[in-house]
């Protein structure tokens, strides 16, 4: 069967953070655990902004041209509208051909694997195919709602293909079910709400991300130890080290793409960014088990082998690095939560 | 060729008026005008009315110039609203002047109205920045203020402008107003309070900007044949100029200097076959300050670029060899945008005949003057010189 | 306040979007955004279209306060504070204005390296009008 993967990525952190301590101080704590300071869009950007300038860069990485994208997918919980085509915005700015089959992946925080499975597929169904994934999230809640402190801003995209590959898919498997009450958005609001039963929301989590994973590892007849890197959705910077250790991933394999300690939950980027960082860190030859969760719930697994030291012009420090802190009352304003 | 005279010459107050509309107002500098001609005059002999207004807040963008004048007991007149933006005015004195000077009409009446107060601090907002370019200038974030500091900061980087320079002109000009009991603001400002006025439009501070004001003015313009008839004194319009330019700056073949000035100067000096070291004194559109700098250079008063120290030498001030904007210019005795340019005539009239009202601000011995008048940020321009 | 309807933001996309210029045929000047006649020779009015690369440099600029913002952009200046305003040369040829992002005001100055990229322009009607910024290069 024809090796298909990661072609080119390119990722976006916005330049604005702001410490647990300016919540601590506006609200007497901070929820999101394990998470020192998070990003934050500027006024002027939102999803779809963010999601042009990676899915720019993930070609300049390649190189390659906009106009042979044959399909191109979005995703982020974070949509300016609850109704209109998104992905057109991204084609027309990238200069995508209208003729590219384009999707918009928005109901979960497993949007952001949702859309790479729909490039894959269209990849392995279609030799020549080049698809783009853009992945932009900026998660929005109540300023009351504790569910809010973790949420961050960031964006990824990967161009896939069978060309030129930084890594190779090597399997997938994806697990759903039904829950509800944890993070969720009801009609007629764009704010996420989450009922805050902790150990129900968190057995969700466990459950399906550890179903995912062990069903990939067993269909590929791997251990964890075969891999040198294991992404796994971040809401904070706790749930994903207490995933991996259930699926008895150590901290190290951990290391390298636990992007929430400074950006915070990046939604239906978190993944994706993360899957970044560690490409980031990774050698040809390392494996790369990825697991996403989406409320609601769902999630996807997916192992890759790297196979060139080939990296994106714009790493994932280099731009955590580049920042400008905010006090809360800033934060309020360019988040829009004052009425 | 006919010749052209300006015979009577009125302005109504300048300033935030809640108690008057534009009628009122109109009306204001209309009776004021009437009185004014020496000899008197029968309404009944205007002919035409040329009325310069940008939009008055959007209430009567339709049929304003019949509104205004009708109230005024003018019923039968061939009258238009003029509009090029802050320059209206400006062109109903060319187009009353070319009026003349076709035969068709031999006494016309050219004014200038606007109401800027009535209207919520956004709207106004919103009314001064629709006579730019909308699509690329007003969607990059600016009104006029960043426009012209746009032009300021070039202005700066390429000549060594220096911000005290453009804070002169400020001085000046309250100083002159503050003897003009018809401007909007009749006081002075200290050097310190202009350099350190709230930042507008970064290198603009509030006290670099003009305001927003009510206000009216209106001129009797008849064929030079018969001025005498109506005064001993009349003030001939030598030669006046209009010309276009691109609406918005980054289309401009230079960001440090006004082609509709150079080019309705060039045309108003031809007419007259004047040129600028005649020019003993001068009403320029000095809406921001940098916009009096461009215009001593634009204007051919100084060379391209010595604008900053044209002014700080003296020459423009009220005992300089060319003062500039005795009335106060738009900065102190208020831009009520269509009548801005029928009010620098208004001026003009005044200075050329000795009839300024506080001795002050009266220019001594001028013959010759040049009034200015920029649409936008300088879209259009209108040029007059008048002469005794 | 309609200031910009939808359909005149609309038959501008190809600028906002993605820089399209119009070079004349005859004199071989950039024209962005586009004119009926070449804005330099003001003689032809053939264009073929050319992608801009959307990298120039600041040839002046401001920062606007809040007295100096229009209605549209109030908001962005009471969020975010003095927002920079350039034009900029575009190394195709072409001044163009618009705004700079992503840097502190302080930082801005005239030569500065610029590159677009898409951002929010300004919200009207409840429909988000993208188009493109300038961010340091």
């Amino acid at each position: 069967m024809m090796a298909v993967g990661i072609s080119g990525y390119g990722i976006y952190i916005p330049r604005f953070r702001i410490k647990r301590e300016e919540y601590a101080k506006a609200w007497g704590s901070f929820s999101a655990a394990g998470v020192t300071e998070k990003s934050v869009f500027g006024f002027d950007e939102d999803a779809l902004t963010a999601a042009a300038k990676v899915t720019r860069r993930a070609l300049e990485s390649v190189p390659m041209e906009a106009d042979m994208v044959t399909r191109f997918a979005l995703a982020t919980t974070s949509a300016p509208y609850l109704e209109k085509l998104l992905s057109g915005t991204v084609l027309v700015s990238v200069g995508i051909p209208n003729s590219a089959f384009t999707s918009d992946h928005t109901s979960s925080t497993r949007a952001g694997t949702e859309a790479m499975l729909a490039a894959f597929e269209h990849v392995m169904a279609t030799q020549s195919g080049k698809a783009v994934v853009a992945a932009a999230d900026a998660p929005k809640a109540s300023m009351w709602d504790a569910v809010e402190h973790a949420f961050g801003a960031g964006a990824a995209a990967f161009v896939i293909s069978s060309d030129n590959l930084i890594a190779e898919l090597e399997g997938h498997f994806s697990y759903a079910s039904e829950h509800f009450g944890e993070r969720f958005k009801p009609k007629d609001d764009p704010l996420v709400r989450d009922l805050n039963v902790k150990k129900f929301a968190e057995g969700s989590v466990v459950r399906n991300t550890t179903s995912a994973g062990s069903a990939l590892l067993k269909k590929l007849g791997r251990k964890p130890e075969d891999y040198q890197h294991v992404v796994i959705q971040q809401p904070d910077a706790r749930v994903p080290v207490t995933v991996a250790s259930r699926l008895k991933f150590t901290d190290a394999q951990l290391a390298s793409s636990l992007v929430s300690k400074t950006l915070g939950d990046l939604g239906a980027a978190s993944v994706p960014v993360a899957l970044a960082s560690a490409l980031d860190a990774a050698k040809a030859g390392d494996r790369i088990m990825v697991i996403s969760y989406g409320s609601g719930a769902g999630s996807d697994a997916l192992s890759f082998k790297v196979v060139t030291d080939k990296k994106a012009t714009v790493r994932v420090q280099a731009d955590t690095e580049r920042r400008e802190y905010i006090d809360y009352v800033k934060y309020l304003k360019i988040k829009g939560a004052i009425q | 060729m006919k010749k052209v005279a300006i015979v009577g010459a009125g302005q109504s107050r300048y300033g935030d008026f809640p108690d008057k509309g534009i009628k009122e107002l109109f009306f204001e500098a209309y009776k004021d005008m009437i009185s004014s001609v020496d000899n008197g005059i029968d309404p009944k002999s205007i002919e035409s009315a040329y009325i310069g207004n940008l939009g008055s807040g959007g209430f009567q963008l339709g049929n304003m110039s019949a509104l205004v004048t009708e109230y005024c007991g003018l019923t039968h007149l061939n009258t238009m609203r003029i509009e090029n933006a802050c320059a209206s005015g400006g062109y109903a004195i060319i187009a009353a002047a070319m009026d003349v000077l076709s035969g068709a009409h031999e006494v016309v009446l050219a004014g200038g109205v606007e109401k800027m107060t009535d209207v919520s601090g956004m709207k106004q907002k919103y009314w001064l920045g629709v006579s730019g370019d909308t699509e690329y200038e007003r969607l990059a974030g600016t009104t006029f203020a960043g426009l012209y500091a746009l032009m300021a900061q070039r202005h700066m980087h390429e000549f060594g402008t220096k911000r005290e320079q453009l804070s002169m002109v400020a001085v000046k000009n309250h100083k002159n107003g503050a003897q003009n009991p018809k401007a909007q603001f009749q006081r002075e400002i200290t050097m310190e309070q202009a350099l350190k006025g709230p930042i507008v439009a970064h290198p603009l501070n509030l006290f670099d900007c003009c305001s927003t004001t009510d206000g009216a003015s209106a001129l009797i313009i008849c064929d030079a044949d018969m001025a005498k008839k109506y005064t001993d004194t009349p003030v001939y319009v030598a030669g006046f100029g209009g010309a276009s330019d691109f609406l918005a700056i980054h289309d401009r073949v230079s960001t440090v200097a006004l082609e509709g000035t150079k080019r309705a100067a060039a045309a108003a000096y031809k007419m007259s076959g004047l040129s600028p070291k005649d020019i003993q004194t001068a009403e320029v559109h000095d809406c921001f300050t940098i916009a009096e700098l461009l215009a001593y250079e634009d204007l051919g008063f100084c060379e391209k670029g010595k604008g900053g120290q044209y002014m700080e030498e003296g020459h423009t001030k009220l005992d300089g060899d060319r003062p500039v904007n005795a009335s106060g210019g738009l900065k102190s005795k208020g831009h009520p945008i269509g009548s801005t340019g029928t009010g620098m005539a208004y001026e003009m009239f005044n200075q050329l005949r000795g009839t300024i009202q506080k001795p002050a601000r009266q220019v001594k011995g001028a013959e010759v003057g040049l009034i200015h008048n920029v649409g936008g940020s300088g879209g259009t321009v209108a040029v007059s010189i008048l002469r005794r | 306040m309609a200031h910009v309807s939808v359909p005149m933001y609309w038959r501008t996309i190809p600028q906002r979007y993605k820089l399209i210029g119009y070079k004349c045929k005859k004199c071989g000047a950039v024209n962005f955004p586009p004119k009926g006649v070449c804005k330099q020779c003001q003689s032809s009015s053939e264009f073929e279209e050319t992608h801009l690369s959307g990298r120039g440099k600041v040839h002046t600029f401001v920062l606007i306060s809040a007295g100096g913002a229009p209605p549209e952009f109030a908001e962005q200046e009471k969020a975010g504070g003095q927002y920079p305003v350039a034009i900029v040369e575009l190394e195709e040829g072409p001044k163009v204005i618009g705004q700079i992002a992503d840097i502190d005001p302080k930082e801005v100055k005239i030569g500065m390296p610029v590159r677009t990229e898409l951002r929010k322009i300004y919200t009207e009607e409840e429909v988000i009008r993208y188009g493109f910024k300038f961010v340091p290069a």
